[in-house]
């Protein structure tokens, strides 16, 4: 069967600003990714596509698009999962500055992603013939909030994003979560310090997008809570 | 905070108004409108609340006489409207602490759910209470 996709396509070099392009693919199959159509746009029709993608199996994190209104990632998204008979929307993510097409420029947020301190701090050194000791109880409070492979597509959904450059965003939250109640870190307070401002995770309204979007189905507002929790209650 | 990632060009914040528009809601976004919409009305509202009330210092008839105007249907259905959005703003106000200080996250759909379940039962509910007199004259009794 055939497909219709419209894509946004910018080249800063050619284009005052972006253009809607109607694609059409033929002789699709439902168990196709969106990814391969893009694949298959890019190799046979038009060469000057441009996107990002690298492992293609949702474990790089760099082929996060929007499709249809909706964060996604390419690689992880089948045709058989969207409405075939309409025309599919693909745009780049949203609050990031286009590169060209489906390219955005991600330094924000990774400026973001490095001020909560991504890395453990520890006050202690590592026993000497052993890995630092964690239970498995311990353990699996991080294994959710560990399975975020940046993506971004949670941060450029955030409403609090689009009007706020500042807002530090889910990602950069979620990974503050994953060190901040890792029992052998010992920079908890100091990553604390960092969020608790008003760019930071109090900007979070709840809206639940960030859940909406996310590829590996994370429950980001809960780990927001939680670190809210901590945060309010650490002085009591 | 650390400042180093701020002022790094994100996009044009004027974009904030479409990509509103454009992206795909679901319960959490819709609540979050309403609540933000609601909370404005509320705003309206207590400007019109102090100006009715104002009447109070040109002395006990002038505001009660005021205080009868409201008693006419239209503003009565308008009352019942307000009590609508008081009612969301408010149940939905429970959502977010619970959001916040339970585990409101892992049921937020459930949550927004039900305050719209429970908000419609109390809305119609006052509804009774309010068109009572006028409900029971309909129907003869």
């Amino acid at each position: 069967m055939d497909i219709r996709l419209k894509i946004l396509r910018y080249n800063p070099e050619k284009d005052d600003k972006p253009y809607f392009q109607d694609f059409t693919v033929q002789n699709v199959s439902p168990d196709w990714r969106l990814l391969d159509v893009l694949h298959e746009i890019k190799w046979k029709v038009d060469g000057t596509l441009t996107f990002r993608r690298s492992c293609a199996h949702g474990i790089c994190g760099s082929d996060g698009i929007k499709v249809n209104g909706k964060n996604r990632l390419a690689c992880s998204l089948l045709l058989k999962d969207m409405n075939m008979s309409k025309t599919i929307v693909i745009e780049p993510l949203p609050s990031l500055p286009i590169i060209k097409d489906l390219v955005v420029d991600m330094t924000s947020f990774f400026a973001k992603y490095e001020v909560i301190k991504p890395y453990l701090i520890s006050k202690t050194p590592p026993p000497p013939n052993s890995e630092r000791f964690q239970s498995n109880e311990d353990a699996e409070k991080l294994f959710e909030s560990a399975k975020c492979i940046l993506c971004g597509c949670c941060t450029t959904s955030c409403p609090s994003t689009w009007t706020n450059e500042n807002y530090i965003g889910p990602a950069a939250l979620l990974k503050t979560y994953r060190f901040a109640f890792d029992t052998r870190d010992d920079g908890g307070d100091e990553r604390l310090d960092i969020i608790d401002n008003p760019d930071g995770i109090w900007r979070c309204h709840t809206i639940f997008n960030c859940i909406e979007t996310c590829p590996k189905e994370i429950n980001i507002t809960w780990h927001i809570s939680q670190l809210k929790k901590r945060i309010s209650t650490k002085e009591m | 905070m650390a400042d180093e990632y701020k002022g790094i060009k994100t996009f044009d914040q004027k974009e904030w108004v479409k990509e509103n528009l454009s992206y795909k809601k679901d319960s959490g976004s819709w609540a979050w409108i309403f609540h933000r919409v609601t909370g404005l009305a509320l705003i309206g509202y207590l400007f019109l609340h102090v100006y009715s009330l104002s009447t109070l210092t040109s002395g006990r008839t002038a505001f009660e006489t005021k205080m009868q105007s409201f008693l006419s249907p239209p503003l009565l259905a308008l009352e019942w409207f307000l009590f609508i959005i008081v009612l969301f703003h408010s149940l939905n106000g429970v959502r977010i602490v619970l959001v916040d200080w339970a585990d409101g996250a892992k049921y937020h759909k459930t949550l927004y759910r039900f305050s719209w379940i429970i908000g419609i039962i109390l809305f119609l509910l006052m509804g009774y209470i309010m068109f009572s007199h006028e409900i029971l004259k309909f129907f003869g009794k």
